[in-house]
């Protein structure tokens, strides 16, 4: 099998010319010249995986040659080469000549430009018919899979049936490099998992063909890891966090009286909704343009279903418009509950959540006639907004309803305060939820939150202190602690 | 069961969201990608939800003759026609009968409307209906100037569903935005009225912001303007940044608090149960 | 209907065909189809004034270009997503014939039965408009949200909360002293320079400080603590009477755009 592939394989990269003068032929690396002029060899060569990745991606380190920045003081750069099994090169061209049989089998088909790469292979396949064709690109689809699933057996052939090619180049006075490749099968710089690669180092002068080759290293394999360890400290802070939520939770649970300082714009939301009720004038919901994959939309959730709650209670109109069609599905679900946890089921209707449009002018255009001819008592912002804020807010101002508004959009803060009643800013939209509920278990939460806020202050604190008493010193623990909050990404 | 599997659902894929981003593997990168894809596939999918409820809501307008009824009509009608031009072409460069189509088209649709709508004269309604019906099909089997096309995106780029985006949808949408200049102006007059600390610090901070644009200091501009633009800059620089830098840090233990919440199914409240 | 609104209704539609005449007589010889054209900017000018006379008032024009604009916005919507998202990237990874119906390229790496799973997701979403397996959808729903929960709690901890702390902790101790830090190593107040910086680092810290005691929740806002939450309040409004200032100039450049589009491209006097 592997024979009759090689064999197909330099048939056709005959095919492709251009390929064959890319990348096959083999580097001439050591060149005889007068041996005074080589450079020193690069020594203690050595390539492992590289951590934290997904693979596909060698590390090498050495330690730099005795004539880079010192001795004759002539290495320019070094040259990294892999050896690559011949089956690994051949596999572009394969894929070359399957592109070109798949537009030729489509009806999109039209002569390639003379001289062309497309008409260089064409000019092979010019005389066989469609179903010669169809076969031909089967064919070739089958070969290009099985050349993939060998090309560890062909890297473990070395130094069979392979050369090598030069994959990245490092600057004088480095010590490292890294060969990347990707996951990706079908792109040419596909780097195989667990495949045995051997790696060489040149030295190389100002003057490209003076160039030494260091000791060759390998086997060394590429493979995913299962843990980043570049992200430890987001790690400890979701552990910290989690720890954090799930012990204030059962704290909360267990009965202990947690204090929360009052929010205007918490309070403000049921007398609003009092007053929509005397009035007999209805209460507008607008969740803004943000959509179900945001927390401030999930946030405008539940604080919506504790509206719902109180509206259905008092047996008030509700309008929620909604931006985007999940936003909407997931409202109506919110609301439906609510009715049914109010025990008035049966006046919910499907229409109290409607879906508007996905434009954000048209959305506002239809918000703001809403505004006018219903004349809602209230209206409720809570969510993501962008430029939309002050349009809303304003014509709300106008058709003078009491206005709630929360986000934490920092721009779009502003527009709210001049023009809203009152404004929830930032964070408080997070928290409104374990206001309106005053369930012990959000508000244990909330608790969790602020001990993390606790700890940003203290954290700056001892920060400032650190700096301060620190000029001068060359504290390499103060500086290990800066690169624990160092995220890799 | 109708309560349990969401919440189990969300915590599922939730925690596998959290622990994939420690998990470089090739293969929690393969599933994150697909989820990714997932996701925004039965958005769209929701978005027949959105459209069905548009069409409810409106013929409920009409139905209940609600202020600005009639109007509602003109909602379907735009939605319909956008719709068609999304899916034909023209042939060639005639038009042939592709706009009294258009026009027996949206009659249908504005007809049998009228016709659930209205108890009385739904016979008359239906009828009529029936016969631009049958000239809309007459149309499509004759004219061959245009056609239903379903290769590529074709609709996307035909005259009409541009002429439509750039003519109706552009200049509505550009206006819209452009009111944000007059809401603004009114917005200040509005903080310039209201007496107390906060909107006299926001009003000062906004001035000393705005005036940093306009040099109309007359002789005194080398004297104020260099001030202005100095301490406006500060501004920005300075409180600007370190209450940015507050929110951020709120807003972000917010937002993963609740995540955290929601993952956990101690907040349950987008399910309708908080 | 009042007698006012006969007047100005009529004065509207002559106008509108007088300038869909002239508009059409200058297109005639530059376009192909200039009747449509013609009336097409007449009817985007059309637009444009009757969204502007929303300044005035809530009116039939406004309304008209209201509910015309929901329709097709709604309307494009839907027609961009199902190309670009059902038939450039879903039916190609489902299934070649209904690939060569759309005509879509074929994907390289072929098709992908996981697809499916979104597809019996979204047709589960679709089931809630029945009363009595509505329940069903709350599945693709909970997918959703937890997906991009855990998503967006992973991109907040790292951007929002670690980012910023490390933004805060990195200069201080830097060598070159700058941000908070640079308060005691700069006490030498000869220099006005030095002095505006001491100043500013105080604010930046005291900001970030009053700011978070602002916003901390489980303690009353009273004595030094109420204090601190007060400071906090003022440098919030602050920054957001800046950012209202910021913002001004971009809505008015909005404006002038608008108006240039009715005096150049429809009027012609510009």
């Amino acid at each position: 099998m592997k024979l009759k592939l090689l064999v197909l394989c330099l048939l056709l990269s005959c095919f492709s010319v251009a390929s064959a003068q890319e990348g096959t032929s083999p580097p001439e690396d050591t060149l005889l010249f007068d041996s005074t002029l080589l450079p020193a060899p690069v020594t203690n060569l050595v390539a492992f995986d590289t951590e934290n990745d997904h693979g596909h991606a060698i590390t090498l380190e050495w330690e730099i040659s005795v004539d880079d920045g010192a001795g004759k003081q002539s290495v320019a750069m070094y040259e990294v080469f892999r050896w690559v099994p011949d089956l690994m090169t051949a596999i572009p061209s394969f894929r070359d000549t399957l592109d070109y049989l798949k537009l030729r089998t489509s009806s999109s088909w039209s002569e390639p430009e003379p001289g062309s790469r497309t008409d260089s292979i064409h000019s092979v396949f010019a005389k066989l018919d469609m179903a010669q064709l169809e076969q031909k690109k089967e064919t070739l689809e089958r070969t290009i899979g099985q050349a993939i699933r060998d090309l560890p057996a062909a890297h473990a052939a070395y130094p069979e049936n392979g050369s090598w090619q030069q994959v990245a180049v490092a600057p004088s006075g480095s010590v490292t490099a890294e060969d990347v490749g990707t996951k990706e099968k079908d792109s040419p710089d596909y780097l195989p998992d667990y495949s045995d690669f051997y790696y060489r180092v040149n030295a190389v002068t100002a003057d490209p063909d003076i160039r030494t080759p260091s000791e060759i290293f390998g086997p060394v394999q590429s493979y995913g890891q299962w843990f980043n360890l570049g992200r430890l400290a987001v790690f400890v802070f979701v552990m910290i966090f989690g720890f954090l939520t799930i012990f204030f939770v059962s704290h909360a649970r267990r009965g202990a009286d947690l204090y929360v300082r009052p929010l205007a714009g918490i309070e403000a939301v049921d007398d609003a909704i009092g007053r929509a009720t005397e009035m007999g004038r209805p209460i507008l919901y607008v969740m803004g343009l943000g959509t179900a994959d945001q927390i401030a939309t999930i946030a405008s959730f539940t604080i919506l279903g504790r509206v719902a709650k109180r509206v259905a209670e008092y047996q008030t109109k509700l309008m929620v418009p909604a931006y985007e069609s999940v936003v909407m599905a997931v409202a109506q679900e919110v609301v439906k509950t609510a009715y049914y946890d109010a025990g008035r089921p049966d006046d919910y209707k499907e229409d109290i959540v409607f879906f508007v449009t996905s434009l954000q002018f048209a959305y506002v255009a239809a918000v703001n006639g809403l505004m006018l001819r219903e004349l809602p008592a209230t209206n409720v912002y809570m969510g993501k907004f962008f430029a939309e804020s002050l349009l809303l807010a304003e014509t709300g101002a106008v058709a003078g309803s009491i206005q709630i508004a929360g986000t934490d959009e920092i721009a779009q803060i502003p527009f709210f305060i001049v023009a809203c009643d009152y404004t929830l800013i930032g964070e408080e939209l997070y928290a409104a939820s374990a206001y309106l509920g005053r369930e012990p278990i959000l508000l244990g939460s909330l608790k969790a939150q602020d001990w993390a806020k606790a700890a940003v202050i203290i954290l700056v604190l001892a920060g400032l202190i650190l700096a301060n008493l620190g000029v001068g010193n060359d504290w390499a623990w103060a500086n290990n602690i800066v690169d624990f909050f160092r995220v890799v990404d | 069961m109708k309560r349990q599997i969401p919440v189990i659902l969300v915590g599922m894929f939730g925690l596998f969201m959290i622990f994939q981003y420690f998990v470089p593997h090739e293969s929690s990168e393969w599933v994150y990608e697909f989820l990714l894809d997932w996701t925004i596939i039965i958005g769209i999918f929701a978005m027949a939800l959105g459209l069905w409820s548009l069409y409810r809501v409106s013929v409920e307008k009409i139905k209940t003759r609600k202020p600005a009824w009639g109007y509602n009509y003109l909602t379907l009608c735009g939605l319909f026609t956008m719709m068609f031009f999304g899916f034909t072409t023209q042939n060639g460069e005639a038009w042939g009968w592709f706009f009294p189509f258009l026009v027996s088209a949206n009659l249908v649709l504005v007809l049998m409307i009228q016709a659930s709508v209205n108890k009385g004269g739904r016979g008359l309604f239906l009828g009529l209906a029936g016969v631009f019906l049958v000239a809309c099909v007459v149309i499509i089997v004759f004219d061959n100037t245009w056609g239903f096309h379903f290769e590529t995106a074709q609709g996307l780029q035909s005259t009409m569903f541009r002429a439509f985006f750039d003519h109706i949808l552009i200049p509505i949408f550009a206006t819209m935005f452009s009111l944000l200049a007059f809401f603004i102006a009114s917005a200040a007059y509005r903080a310039f009225r209201a007496r107390n600390v906060m909107a006299t610090l926001l009003l000062l901070a906004a001035l000393i912001v705005m005036l940093r644009f306009h040099p109309f200091y007359g002789p005194l501009t080398p004297y104020i303007a260099p001030f202005m633009s100095k301490t406006s800059n500060w501004l920005m620089n300075v409180p600007n940044l370190a209450a940015q830098r507050a929110i951020i840090i709120g807003v972000g233990l917010g937002i993963v608090a609740t995540a955290l919440k929601v993952i956990l199914g101690i907040e349950r409240g987008y399910m309708g149960k908080g | 209907m009042r007698k006012v609104t006969i007047i100005v209704m009529a004065a509207v539609i002559v106008l509108f065909l007088a300038s869909w005449i002239l508009k059409a007589g200058a297109f005639q010889g530059e376009h192909d189809h200039y009747i449509i054209r013609g009336f097409l900017v007449t009817f985007a000018a059309f637009l444009t004034l009757a969204v502007m006379s929303f300044l005035y008032q809530d009116n039939p024009y406004y309304k008209f270009a209201e509910h015309l604009f929901v329709g097709v916005s709604a309307a494009f919507w839907m027609c961009m997503g199902f190309w670009t998202t059902i038939v450039q990237n879903l039916v190609p990874r489902l299934s070649t014939s209904l690939a060569d119906f759309f005509e879509v390229p074929q994907r390289a790496e072929g098709l992908n039965f996981f697809f499916y799973t979104p597809v019996i997701l979204g047709i589960l979403l679709l089931l809630r408009l029945s009363r009595k397996i509505g329940w069903i959808s709350r599945w693709p729903l909970a997918f959703i949200v937890g997906t991009t929960a855990g998503l967006n709690f992973i991109r907040y901890l790292r951007s929002d909360f670690i980012k910023q702390i490390s933004s805060t902790f990195v200069p201080l101790l830097g060598r070159d002293w700058e941000g908070i830090g640079a308060f005691f190593s700069n006490l030498d107040l000869s220099a006005t320079g030095q002095l505006v910086m001491m100043v500013s680092n105080w604010v930046i810290f005291l900001g970030v400080f009053c700011g978070l005691i602002y916003f901390y929740f489980s303690r009353e806002h009273k004595g030094v603590f109420g204090a601190g939450s007060r400071v906090g309040i003022w440098i919030l409004m602050i920054t957001f009477g800046a950012s209202f200032g910021y913002t001004v100039m971009g809505r008015i450049s909005l404006l002038v755009g608008r108006i240039t589009f009715l005096f150049r491209d429809w009027l012609e006097l510009i």
